[in-house]
């Protein structure tokens, strides 16, 4: 089963998310827990892990804001 | 190593971190999938609290009772809830253990005896109590455990519910789970008394303190409690301590806690100190406890995988579970013919209000064992303010019957969790007015129980309220119409009598529905109506509504003792020639716009009257449906006429003036017949 990546809503007031950086290129096999991309929120900076282990598929390029919920990424 | 020495059987011991894995697990795959995107809900974490629920798993089954909270994901986890049933709930899917209707904060699965979890702080306490009511009345063992935060300690619903639970020795546990925050205020900013377990003594029940991050310690504390509690010595509140080790809500870096305090607390936490004490003791291998760990990991991961294939619960199931009937929810275009009571016993005897109340009940309580009586002042020789109850508890005793504190929100919660078990409780709240320091236990949790459990649960109560409105000199507190703060919660039943005949018929139906209903009874009524009324049990149906006295150039639609002041406005109309026909809606939900449209649709005039305050009152909805549904038949719009908008006033020149009373009525309709 694949695992659809969106802009992760992580407390209630969050709207958007920048997608500042993917860490991994786009078709490169990742493990659970690798550091995938950076989201910069109004807030803070963070990095985002691969829920699960597979192969990463970019579907949103980098240096643009999202809203919460936008698909941005697949793992398969 | 010996039980002596750790203090805990080690078989216990491995069980309590059993299901410490699991929760550790379920925790961690939540904070992985929100972080990442994977999924998306509301999510209050309890990272650091594992250690409770997990060692009251190993000290109750399922057959025990459980409410928690929003933060609760550890207790229903440990509680038994199925995982994928847990998932698919938080995800709003149709898998779901509550048809996802309730999503995380509002988990409801009867199977495990996680019974009701409710999102408004400290409001589970009060239901807690009637799900205990229920077991100690049916002569089972069962305990109920009701969780919540130190932050709930503060909220006046805990206090009226330990107060009720002391004095009626209840068996339930208020397990106050203390992380030292109260969202994100911490102690001492809320109170000058963190002393929570010393609360339980002031109110003369037991309180323990206990280390809420020690297995075994824990385990010790809690099986005193549990079998003091289980044994019928009545309620005890623990304090367990602990620490959330994450912010209140969400997965966001937005912790007020400091550096400092966070590694004081994951120092202390319990999942790692008790994996390190089942390798120091030999309980367990590192392979064994790698085993269990990746044994809970799969099950949370197929869990989640099966709950992201069950489809979102369609908008076609918006109406579903709102009631247990579909056709009593008020719908454009949906106006179902019921059918009316038909012939009614032949034998009567002539009664006021108040006796044919009575003999309701009586009736309800001789047929039913389950039907109990609970407010303030209910019990004899008074028999209730108002005297609806006269005898009862003399004849019945006072577990039947029984008087409570001044504590409406106790009153209520009572009911519901007492209704949830299935019990049928009638709960009397005197005036309407008092519902504003109760209304959270009806509109949030009685109310839309069923909804938010998807019929996994429901709550068959009765509510019983008085109106002073009419009767002059009640003053602005005790006077007030409020029917319309509850017909505009979905999920309550609202009936309101306006003689004797229906007062009792439409209580019988209320008591022996399976959804709460509010039944409204008017003083005015009370004590100045007298009718031949039918022997013996018959029901007015729900949502049927009555033509009083036949028309053919206006409809008056009214209820309560507005209704009276609407047919002596029809004498004297009739006076001037004019035709009105008068219908009593006796059910303002379900409402029976069949009966009304045919009235109407036969005189081409309504006025809907009311003694609620005309603006944003049930007048304004029954007239737009008309209006809409009947234009071009109607030879003029339908008007309503309400009370003025401003309290109740205590001088009687400005009461009677400030509600509809016969003058105004007739003038209202002679206006209605020039447009």
């Amino acid at each position: 089963m694949s695992t659809t990546l969106t802009i992760p809503k992580l407390e209630m007031s969050m709207s958007e998310g920048t997608l500042a950086e993917w860490k991994v290129e786009d078709g490169a096999e990742v493990k659970e827990g690798d550091v995938i991309y950076i989201l910069e929120t109004n807030k803070t900076s963070r990095d985002i892990e691969a829920p699960a282990a597979g192969k990463l598929i970019h579907k949103a390029p980098a240096g643009e804001t999202y809203d919460v919920g936008t698909e941005i990424g697949e793992i398969v | 190593m010996a039980e002596s020495n750790l203090g805990i059987e080690p078989e216990v011991l491995k069980a309590i971190y059993g299901q410490m894995a699991r929760i550790r697990a379920v925790d961690k795959a939540i904070q992985a999938g929100l972080s990442a995107g994977k999924f998306m809900f509301t999510y209050w974490p309890m990272t650091g609290q594992e250690c409770i629920p997990a060692t009251i798993s190993q000290l109750t089954t399922e057959r025990d009772y459980m409410i928690t909270t929003y933060r609760g994901i550890h207790d229903q986890v440990a509680k038994g809830v199925d995982l994928y049933g847990m998932f698919a709930e938080a995800l709003g899917r149709e898998g779901g253990v509550n048809k996802g209707k309730g999503g995380s904060p509002h988990i409801s699965d009867p199977s495990s005896g996680s019974m009701v979890t409710t999102a408004i702080v400290g409001a589970g306490a009060p239901i807690a109590n009637g799900l205990a009511i229920s077991a100690k009345e049916r002569g089972e063992d069962r305990v109920t455990i009701v969780n919540f935060g130190d932050g709930a300690t503060s909220i006046g619903a805990v206090h009226e519910a330990m107060n009720l639970a002391g004095a009626w020795q209840l068996p339930v546990i208020f397990m106050c789970q203390n992380n030292q925050w109260g969202e994100y205020t911490e102690i001492p900013t809320y109170t000058a008394s963190p002393n929570f377990y010393g609360r339980a003594e002031a109110l003369g029940f037991k309180g323990v303190k206990l280390d809420g991050n020690d297995p075994a310690a824990f385990y010790k504390g809690m099986k005193e409690v549990i079998d003091h509690v289980r044994a019928g010595k009545g309620p005890v509140f623990v304090e367990a301590v602990t620490y959330r080790i994450g912010p209140h809500a969400g997965v966001g870096e937005n912790y007020n806690c400091t550096k400092e305090a966070l590694a004081a607390a994951k120092e202390r936490a319990p999942v790692e100190k008790t994996r390190a004490l089942l390798l120091e003791a030999g309980i367990c291998t590192e392979d064994e406890l790698t085993g269990l760990e990746a044994a809970a990991k799969s099950e949370v991961e197929d869990a989640i995988e099966r709950a992201l294939a069950s489809p979102v619960t369609p908008a076609t199931e918006t109406v579903v579970d709102v009631f247990a009937d579909v056709d009593s929810v008020p719908k454009r275009g949906n106006y179902p013919v019921r059918a009316a009571e038909g012939e009614l016993p032949g034998e009567t005897k002539t009664m006021s209000m108040v006796e044919a109340v009575l003999d309701a009940q009586t009736l309800a309580m001789d047929a039913n064992p389950e039907v109990f009586i609970l407010g303030e002042d209910v019990g004899d020789p008074q028999g209730g303010v108002f005297g609806t109850n006269k005898g009862l508890q003399t004849r019945l005793g006072d577990r039947r019957v029984r008087p409570t504190p001044i504590a409406e929100s106790a009153i209520i919660g009572a009911a519901l969790g007492s209704s949830i078990a299935g019990m049928s409780p009638i709960a009397e709240i005197m005036f309407c007015d008092f519902m504003g320091v109760c209304l959270d236990q009806i509109a949030n949790h009685a109310a839309k129980q069923r909804y938010m459990s998807g019929s996994a649960t429901h709550a068959p109560m009765t509510i019983r309220m008085q109106l002073g409105g009419g009767m002059g000199g009640f003053g602005a507190q005790h006077s007030q119409s409020l029917e319309a703060w509850l017909t505009h919660v979905p999920g309550i039943k609202v009936l309101y009598p306006s003689n004797p005949i229906d007062a009792k018929g439409l209580l019988l139906s209320a008591i022996n529905d399976p959804d709460p209903v509010v039944v409204f009874e008017s003083m005015m009524l009370l004590y100045t109506q007298k009718a031949e009324v039918p022997l013996g049990d018959y029901r007015i149906p729900l949502g049927v509504a009555k033509v009083k006295r036949e028309g053919s150039d206006v409809t008056l639609i009214s209820y309560g003792w507005e209704l009276l002041n609407c047919l002596a406005a029809a004498e004297e109309l009739a006076k001037e020639g004019i035709s009105a026909e008068v219908i009593d809606l006796r059910s303002l939900v379900p409402i029976d716009y069949h009966r009304i449209f045919e009235s109407v649709k036969k005189t081409g005039r309504a006025v809907v009257v009311h003694a609620a305050v005309e603006f944003c009152g049930l007048g304004a909805e029954i007239c737009s449906t008309i209006n809409e549904e009947l234009w071009g038949k109607l030879k003029a719009p339908a008007v309503r006429l309400g009370a003025d908008y401003a309290p109740i006033a205590y001088s009687k020149d400005i009461e009677t003036h400030q509600v509809p009373s016969l003058n105004s009525i007739v003038a209202r309709v002679r206006a209605a017949l020039k447009s």
